[in-house]
Parts: structure tokens; sequence; C-alpha cells
């Protein structure tokens, strides 16, 4: 426990965070969770190895910490990568909150992306490095807590990760372009089906695809499957095209690459169903994202997608397409249970909203920052 | 959103039914399995079909298939050997075109002079390669002789089925167990009708791609893998029960001890780990199936299991069956400590 006494400065709660990009789960928590602390009086910067260029007023190198460092510091990691931040870390002897968002583990990108599969191991070393250290352990849901005390973090607590919903809702009209485009092609006829997510292994989009080729073949000819996320796994994308273009899904698959918010909201609009094969999920916020648009979801039951959605999306135990795609044609054309999974994602959403989430992890830094002043 | 007419298979929900959820999402789920065998039934989607929709995505992988012919992958180096620094200058946008094909122009100095370097370096590694390929197959064919083949599955007509003394015990242990369960070698499906009977989320998972195809008419949930295979794809403590029955018989030292560790990474604390396997006078005996004779190992004694589960952080017990003739181990992971009470919901 660290605090200052009662005539110092507010205590600072400063965040380490291994990339600090806008558009990613790890970096909007970090953002709206730099916005919180400072909101509950702890003064709180962000410290990060790598800064995206449209963020670069928004946080300092990692190595320029100790020009900032005062007594009675409290840190906060937000875990999610191998980085040599952990390494920094592990050296200083301030409290430490571990607030880990999970990794995908190595074997997900066996053959696919060597340097990956070895960072992805260097991340485990990471955090049980930092177990020694940390006060305590944050995760996003039980799923990643159960990590955390495989990894010898004997103090938990379970906090969603922090999501401004908006961007997809009602805070996001939708890219007129897009919703143009996706407006002509369903006049076509056909359902949309959407997934957004990187372009990794472990989203297994390859996975959708054969559950669209099985969807098309069986119940909807005209079908299309929209693939919304950047990749940093070429060699996947590159054997993802490839494997579309030999189906004969060229015309039915969009790969979008990153997308503006207002295109990601005109890709909800126009969808169907969201449908989520992934191999390993830690949270998945495009999961919540898709019942703020009142999307019904249709997901496989890895990782701690079935504590994210509860009773608000279809899980599936198996992702044979045949399977996939019956469970998809039900909800599109079941107008009763596509209403009450999208009713049930909207009684979801709020327990997920800031509102919800932000009292929390005030409390959950309290007990090792203190109340703030 | 508008959506295609229903098919005239599936019916749509009674409105009465959403007044218990859970009960109305069993049923949703029940009648998709339902139209998923009648798919599979009328021949719409073989099964094949779909395994040979795998094995089509990983002709596209880099190493042409997980564990895949070195030979193949060789070729896919050298195919990608060259750095080609005439990008595409394709766009969708007008002008576009023009614009990237006048960057191109301005930088193909430069990235060509890299691009040469790298298919220089590319080049070397591959000729590299193939070196390392000739002496690996030199290696392979003087090591051949003494080969360990893998086990297959070995059953008893009279103990691997519904009937058998060891079902209900191995149901019991596993029905009520947070988490899904997998029984290998899941031949039909027998035994994972029987735990998804008792209220358990069960699948199967059998190399013998043959009895799943049959299978999968009945329940949907098989895997035509091998057991290893598909445990290194599970999530780490992704399973609630693993029911090994007709796999662990024949296995060699090496093959039982790498199950294990693999069975380690992906069994939750607190998860149950059911192992029945013949005695080794059953092994021995006449009637034995032929694969007995073929396989690598033989049957561990039931003590031996309990021994060795134990040291591995298991509580294991066993009983035995009629006339000795086969054991039932069954055994319960250690949890870990109790998790602090949580903030969040």
């Amino acid at each position: 426990m660290s605090t200052a006494g009662p005539q110092g400065p507010p205590v600072a709660v400063h965040q380490f965070v291994p990339t600090l990009n806008p558009h990613d789960a790890t970096g909007t928590h970090t953002l709206l969770l730099r916005d919180i602390l400072r909101g509950a009086g702890w003064r709180s910067e962000i410290f990060a190895e790598a800064i995206h260029d449209d963020l670069a007023v928004e946080a300092h190198k990692y190595w320029m910490y100790p020009d900032h460092a005062a007594p009675g510091d409290v840190h906060i990691y937000q875990f999610s990568t191998s980085s040599a931040v952990a390494g920094f870390l592990a050296e200083r002897t301030e409290p430490l909150i571990v607030d880990f968002h999970n990794f995908t583990g190595p074997e997900h990108f066996t053959g696919w992306e060597p340097h990956t599969e070895d960072r992805a191991a260097r991340a485990h070393d990471e955090l049980v490095l930092l177990a020694g250290r940390a006060e305590l352990g944050l995760a996003d849901s039980h799923f990643n807590e159960r990590d955390l005390r495989r990894a010898g973090y004997h103090r938990t607590s379970v906090i969603p990760v922090l999501v401004d919903y908006g961007r997809v809702g009602t805070g996001s009209p939708p890219d007129e372009r897009v919703a143009a485009e996706l407006a002509r092609a369903h006049a076509r006829g056909g359902a949309d089906i959407l997934f957004v997510g990187r372009i990794v292994p472990s989203k297994a989009q390859h996975e959708l695809v054969k559950a669209l080729w099985a969807y098309r073949r069986l119940y909807d000819p005209l079908a299309r499957l929209h693939l919304v996320g950047g990749t940093s796994s070429f060699g996947y994308l590159k054997a993802l095209r490839g494997f579309i273009a030999e189906l004969g899904l060229a015309d039915a698959v969009r790969i979008t690459g990153e997308v503006s918010d207002s295109a990601l909201a005109a890709y909800f609009a126009a969808a169907d169903v969201y449908l989520s094969l992934s191999a390993h999920e830690g949270f998945g916020v495009p999961l919540i994202e898709a019942m703020v648009a009142g999307v019904p979801v249709v997901a496989r039951d890895v990782g701690a997608v079935a504590e994210t959605v509860e009773d608000a999306a279809l899980l599936l135990p198996a992702s044979d397409p045949s399977f996939i795609a019956a469970a998809v044609r039900r909800v599109c054309t079941d107008e009763v249970l596509r209403q009450r999974l999208v009713e049930a994602g909207r009684r979801r959403v709020p327990m997920l909203s800031l509102d919800a989430i932000a009292p929390k992890v005030v409390a959950a830094v309290a007990t090792v920052a203190g109340a703030p002043r | 959103m508008t959506a295609t007419p229903a098919s005239p298979e599936m019916a749509e929900s009674e409105p009465a039914a959403v007044t218990d959820p859970q009960a109305y999402v069993a049923q949703v789920m029940a009648e998709i399995e339902e139209e998923v065998r009648l798919r599979r039934t009328s021949g719409d989607l073989p099964p094949k079909l779909e395994r040979e929709l795998d094995e089509l995505f990983l002709a596209h992988s880099p190493v042409a298939g997980r564990g895949g012919d070195l030979t193949e992958a060789l070729r896919m180096v050298d195919a990608a050997t060259f750095v080609d620094p005439v990008v595409p200058v394709d766009s969708e946008r007008a002008a576009g075109a023009v614009v990237k094909k006048g960057m191109r122009t301005v930088l193909l100095w430069y990235v060509g002079w890299i691009t040469h370097q790298v298919s220089q370096f590319a080049s070397a590694v591959s000729r590299t390669l193939h070196i390392v390929e000739g002496r690996l197959k030199e290696l392979e064919r003087k090591v051949e002789v003494q080969r360990v083949p893998s086990a297959g599955v070995v059953e008893l007509p009279a103990v691997h089925g519904a009937e058998a003394w060891w079902v209900d015990p191995a149901v019991d242990a596993v029905k009520s167990t947070p988490g899904r369960i997998v029984h290998a070698a899941s031949g039909d499906g027998w035994l994972v009708r029987k735990i998804i009977a008792a209220g358990g989320d069960a699948y199967g998972v059998d190399p013998r791609t043959n009895l799943v195809d049959q299978g999968v008419l009945t329940v949907s949930d098989l895997r035509g893998e091998d057991l290893a295979d598909h445990l290194r794809a599970v999530a780490p403590a992704g399973l609630g029960a693993i029911v090994l029955s007709g796999v662990v018989d024949g296995m060699a030292s090496g093959e039982r001890e790498q199950l294990l560790r693999l069975i380690a990474v992906t069994l939750a604390p607190g998860g149950v780990l059911v192992v029945h396997s013949l005695s080794r006078s059953s092994w021995d005996s006449a009637d034995a199936p032929y694969e007995a004779d073929l396989a690598p190992g033989r049957p561990l004694r039931a003590d031996t299991w309990r021994q060795l589960l134990d040291q591995n952080g298991y509580q294991a017990t066993v009983s035995s069956g009629p006339g000795e003739a086969d054991y039932l181990v069954t055994a319960v992971r250690a949890t870990l400590p109790p998790s602090e009470p949580t903030l969040a919901r």
C-alpha cells in the first residue's frame, strides 16, 4: 500500500502499455482508464514502448518515466503482449497492478508467424516475471483471471475492458459511401454476415469462409461475408485470400482492412448476423459492439466468449461448417430467436458500459493506491 | 435488415417457448442439430466434403499443412525467394492507379535495390535448407528401421460399447463437469451420446474417419482427427473432462508421456480425466484384436496409472472390470487456490 501524506500532492497512478494504438482494445482501455483515474482525483500519465502518431501527445516513452517519478507513485501495467516495458517494471520498486488483457498463445501462430510465436512465448514468461511484483492482478474476464492465477498472481479481480461502445451506436453515424455500397449489394438479395477483428490465425477467419461456403451451398447462394479489420499476419492473409479464390468466393467475401469508426458503424448497421468463430478470445469487444448495434450474435464458445455475451448470443460448441451454417440460417430466419438475441444484447450492454465499470476499477485501484484525494 | 426466406425444414420457434430462456435455447440448439443431421443424411453436405475444406485451406498455409511435408514447404520457400519490387498499381478510385504508378516509378530505384538484396538472402537460405533437407532424408532412411509407430485404437466389442460395465461410472464422473468433455476414441459417438443424454457437454475425437462419418449423422460434434493433434489446438485449460478409451492401451512410453503433457495443459483445474484400458491378460488373449499385436506398447497395470497420475497432481481411483479383463481410472486434477471475491457485476 502506498499513498502520499495528507499534506502532499495527489498520489499518481501511472499506466504503462506496450503499444498505445487508437483503434485497439488495449489502447482504448488505457486512454479511458487514464481519464477515469484523473476524474477520481489521481494524477495519471501513460508511458508506452510504441506510440501511434495520432496519440503522440497522449503518452510518453516508457524510458522517460524516471523524469516523472515521484514518491508514492503507483503503476498499472496494461499487459497484452511481450514488451521491454515488462522488464523495465520488474526492476522498479513502485507498487504495481497488472491489468491483464490476455495474449494469444504461441500455438495459434505455429507454422504461420515464427516471430509472433516466439513473442507469445516470451509474453507468458513476462507475465510470470511480474507476478512476484504485482500487488493486484486485474483481468478482463474470469477466463483471463484463471491465466493470472496460474501465472502466480494471488490477489486478482475481474473488471471488464473499458470501451466506449458509442462508436458503433449513436455516437458515430454510418459512413454514407460504405452504407450505400452495402445497401446496393443487399438489394440484390442474400444475407450479410459480419466479423470484426484482426486477420490472424487465432481469429480463424478461414472458419468463417468455410461456414459461408456451406451456408451458400445449403441455404443462400447470394450470402456475403464481411471481414473487417487489419492484419499483422500477412502469411495468414495470403492463405485466406487463396482459399477464398479457390472456393469461388472472391465476390462474396470482402476483406476491408482497417476502417474508420463511421465505416464500422455502417458494417454493423447492414449486418444480418455477427458471426465469431475465433479459436481464442480473452474478452471479445466486437461481440458487445454487435449488441450495441442491434445485430444478433452467433459465436463459437471458446475462451471468455460465454462470459462476455452471457445469454445474448447463440453459442456454438463446434465450428463444423454445416453446423455453423444451420445456426446462422436459424438466426436469419427465426424472428423470435432474432428478437430474443437482440433484446438480450440490449440488456447486456449497460452492464459493460463505462458508467458501470468505472466505479469498480476505481475501487480496485484504491486498494493499492489508497483513496484518491 | 432483411433475411432470406426460411427453409421448409426449419420451423419458426413458438413465442411461448421464450418464457424459459434456457429451455428455449436448448430447444433451438436441438433443432439446429436435427437440421444438420438431416442435411448430412440427405447428402447435401457430406462430412467428407467438410474435411476436404480443411485440407484445401491447409494447402494454402505457409507450412503446407501443420507438420506438413518438408519438400512441399521448401517448394513454397523457393516460390517466395524472389521479392518483386514492381508493386501492383490497381485502384478502386479514379486517378489512384496513376498516382500509385507515379510513386512506384519514383521509388523503384530505392525499393529495387533493397528487394534485390532480400531476394539474394532468401535464395541463400533456400539453398541451405535444401542441403539440410537432403541430409535429413539420408538420416531418415537410416533410422526408419528403428521407428516407433503411433499406437492405433484398440477396441474389443465386449468392453467398448454403451453396455459395458465402466460406461455408467465414467459418465457419472464427467457429466457435471463445467466445461466441454472430449471422448477419444469416440468411434461413432456411442459414449458422446450417453454423456450428452446425462447432461454433459460432450464431443468426440477419433482418427478413424470412416466411423466419424457414420457418427456425425446422429451426433453433430465428432472430429476425425488424432487426439494429440486435437489437444494441441485446444486452448489451455479449455476442457472440463477427458475420457480416453481404446487410446492409451498400446501406446509407447514416449507417446504416453506426450499425451499426459498435453492433457496437463488442456484440462482445467478441477477437471476430470477418465482412462479406460484393457488389462495385460486381455491384451495377450487369443481374441484380442490384431491391432494389439501391432501396437508399440502394452497396457500399464491399473496401479501404475494411479501412481503416474498421483505424481502429476491428480487424485486417482481405480476400479477393475469383471474377470479383471479391463479397468477404469478416474482422476480429478488439483484445483488452484480459491479466487478472491471479484469486483465484476
